[in-house]
């Protein structure tokens, strides 16, 4: 059956019940939205937008972090993988959440200590907190513009 | 907050299944072990505030500003 949400950025949204992607323990900051889907930005596009479906002003923005960082391979804590009930073959998806500073799409940045997996077999997903220092809360997508020779 | 005393090696239970022993004491700095259910997450407290920061950044961003191949970054 399918269901409507309202989401401020894409108007009306038709979802089914197996869209749901469902956080058990919710994003950082947001524990209690648990439950999301995926909207495509654009036809072909990378990224895609994880909408709640009870906040329609709460979406993140999302890509895969292979297209800007390809070393990227963080080490999954054993909590995650037991909250996921991953096993070495189930299919996943780890994705970054990106942030745009308002009109300055140059400053890109992944938030690569916190990524987001999702168990595709079950649909549940969980925000990986990164302990440790290797991997920067907001690494920039892009080098940051050169000064323009004098 | 309640306040307790512990030495090396004794711990604290917490509600049902938290357990939080201290390990060692070196100068300012304490090693602690926690053992908890895999449903109670546990993180260093200044880490998970950043990403919280970071999530309350990521969702103020906009459609508009994400670069196209006809707008590029």
């Amino acid at each position: 059956m399918t269901q409507q949400l309202q989401s401020t950025r894409f108007g009306a949204l038709d979802y089914a019940a197996e869209d749901i992607i469902h956080f058990p323990g919710g994003l950082a900051g947001f524990e209690d939205r648990r439950d999301f889907v995926l909207v495509e930005h654009a036809p072909d596009s990378p990224y895609q937008w994880l909408q709640s479906v009870d906040s329609g002003e709460l979406a993140f923005l999302l890509v895969e972090p292979g297209l800007f960082v390809p070393e990227y391979a963080p080490e999954m804590p054993l909590r995650a993988v037991k909250n996921l009930e991953l096993e070495e073959s189930t299919p996943r998806v780890v994705y970054t959440i990106v942030t745009i500073p308002r009109g300055r799409p140059r400053d890109m940045t992944l938030n690569l200590a916190g990524p987001i997996v999702v168990n595709v077999e079950t649909r549940r997903a969980v925000q990986i907190i990164l302990e440790g220092d290797e991997h920067p809360v907001r690494r920039r997508a892009f080098p940051e513009a050169e000064q323009a020779a004098a | 907050m309640l306040v307790l005393t512990r030495k090396v090696n004794q711990s604290i239970i917490i509600g049902e299944g938290v357990e939080v022993m201290i390990l060692e004491v070196r100068g300012e700095q304490v090693r602690i072990g926690i053992k908890a259910p895999r449903d109670v997450a546990v993180h260093r407290k200044e880490i998970f505030e950043l990403i919280s920061e970071e999530n309350v950044s990521a969702a103020g961003t906009s459609p508009d500003d994400l670069p196209t191949p006809d707008k590029p970054a």
